[in-house]
């Protein structure tokens, strides 16, 4: 079973570019890879805060630089 | 028009409340089928709009699937860019695919900085920001990361571009519910100037708030505020029992091009754009005026270097709204004289609602298939003509041969324009 955050990331990435495999959203992968955007990526990340319910500042975003960085940068503020 | 080069329509798309593409408007005009009904979810205390032409059953990813004598890469293109794009800028991509198409773009391809986007319209999303502002209000962090894109309009010209990879020149113009006709005069000069080889005018889907309906519907100018039964008999343009209009969800576009790459890549002429003018009333109030109107049909007509007794037809800016027909009644007298008995009228209005910023581009597609098909299309409800000497078509088709068509687009805060499309020596045939 998934972890639900790189569950709710996924459920995002599959929305944003329908035509991506699920099963390649993995920590190891940058949202690039995958085929996205600057928007894209944007909206993939907006779309995860809000399935997870969490609110994270921009700023820390600056960390983040795929999908494993994402991930945990989300787990930090999910309670 | 002197000077220059010649602007002709190599090709038009439509989607509105009785069509999805071209053939089907014409279809449906010459039917006088409308698309006016009740909005879903609207109250009944007459305090507010209930009326609407609404599009019926349109899915973005269908219309562009539709599109099948496209490439195929270029219809996932189409999905990948605009797939969650706001109901304005999709339509916005389905007209001009089928422009695209119809002008023969994907056969016979011009270099993509040869080719322009004029996008009529603004203020174009605003139910889109009713649906996103409850998001904003409960968290902001989780605005969409688009929306800063989406709620500009020039978003538009952006995703247009992006989709059929055009580099030329781009911008959107504006003139209130004459803009339509305000961007294919800018488009017809940018071919005229050479500045493109050939332009995609196209009507953006005006997509209006609760709010701004409920503005309009203050101000007195839309109908359904005389009783809430008879929906499909509230719109009636040029009738003494009319009682404003209806808001109609609609989007255009016509391909200009020069006649000579027309020629060059053996494209179907529509029509010529002969003439055409904007004037301004010097007038910031919802009040039309005659002077402007005639201002603007007679400079049209003058520009085209035609006497007004050549023009057979008139599609009408014709909301249904008191002030505006009878205006514009007034101000058809002035520019015909006593030809005003011999030109047929008639107001697309009455069938597909008032589709605002885009109508312009939505009656000149109208006008186009009507010179094609040889039709002037029926007035909805004409019951009790407000003039006995104008020619308004009755409630049924009839056939006519027009060569000359003037159609005319007026704007709350005194836009006034005309254009005049004449048909080509060799008329562009329906595809069977």
């Amino acid at each position: 079973m998934d972890d639900p955050v790189l569950a709710a990331i996924r459920r995002s990435v599959v929305e944003v570019l329908p035509e991506v495999d699920g099963q390649l959203v993995t920590e190891d992968r940058s949202l690039t890879d995958l085929g996205a955007n600057s928007i894209d990526r944007v909206d993939v990340v907006t779309m995860t805060m809000d399935d997870l319910g969490v609110t994270v500042p921009v700023v820390e975003f600056r960390e983040v630089h795929d999908i494993g960085t994402l991930a945990r940068l989300l787990r930090r503020h999910v309670r | 028009m002197t000077g220059g080069h010649e602007v002709v329509v190599t090709g038009t798309g439509v989607l509105c409340a009785t069509a999805a593409d071209t053939d089907a408007f014409a279809d449906a005009l010459r039917a006088g089928r409308s698309g006016i009904g009740v909005r879903p979810g609207s109250g009944v205390d007459g305090l507010s709009p209930r009326l609407a032409a609404d599009l019926s059953g349109f899915d973005f990813r269908t219309a562009v699937a539709a599109r099948s004598g496209l490439s195929e890469p270029l219809r996932r293109l189409a999905v990948r860019v605009a797939g969650r794009a706001p109901l304005p800028v999709q339509a916005a991509v389905v007209v001009a695919l089928e422009g695209w198409q119809r002008a023969g773009l994907h056969h016979v391809p011009l270099p993509a900085e040869r080719i322009g986007v004029v996008v009529a319209g603004h203020n174009l999303g605003g139910r889109y920001a009713d649906e996103v502002r409850p998001r904003y209000a409960t968290s902001p962090v989780h605005l969409p990361a688009r929306y800063p894109l989406q709620f500009m309009d020039t978003d538009h010209v952006a995703t247009v571009s992006h989709v059929l990879g055009v580099t030329g020149e781009g911008y959107t113009v504006g003139g209130a519910s004459a803009s339509g006709n305000v961007a294919i005069i800018n488009g017809a000069r940018l071919v005229s100037a050479g500045s493109v080889d050939a332009c995609l005018v196209l009507g953006a889907l005006t997509d209006l708030s609760a709010m701004e309906l409920q503005g309009f519907y203050n101000l007195g100018a839309m109908a359904g505020t005389g009783g809430t039964d008879a929906p499909g008999e509230r719109c009636r343009p040029f009738d003494a029992d009319r009682e404003g209009f209806v808001p109609g969800q609609g989007a255009a576009c016509v391909v200009l091009e020069s006649a000579g790459s027309a020629a060059r890549r053996a494209a179907p002429v529509w029509a010529r754009v002969a003439g055409y003018a904007l004037r301004l009333d010097a007038n910031s109030l919802a009040d039309p005026s005659a002077a402007g109107e005639t201002a603007a049909m007679a400079g049209a007509v003058r520009s085209a270097g035609l006497t007004p007794e050549r023009v057979g037809y008139v599609n009408a800016h014709g909301t249904g709204s008191a002030a505006g027909d009878a205006v514009e009644v007034e101000a058809l007298r002035a520019v015909f004289g006593g030809a005003v008995t011999g030109v047929w009228v008639n107001s697309t209005k009455g069938l597909i609602g008032h589709t605002l910023c885009a109508a312009g581009v939505v009656e000149a597609v109208a006008t186009l298939v009507q010179m094609r098909d040889g039709f002037v299309h029926p007035n909805a409800n004409l019951r009790r003509p407000i003039a006995a000497d104008c020619r308004f078509v009755g409630d049924r088709a009839q056939p006519a041969g027009i060569e000359f068509a003037l159609s005319n687009g007026f704007g709350f805060g005194g836009f006034n324009t005309s254009v005049v499309f004449a048909r080509p020596a060799v008329p562009s045939r329906r595809q069977p």
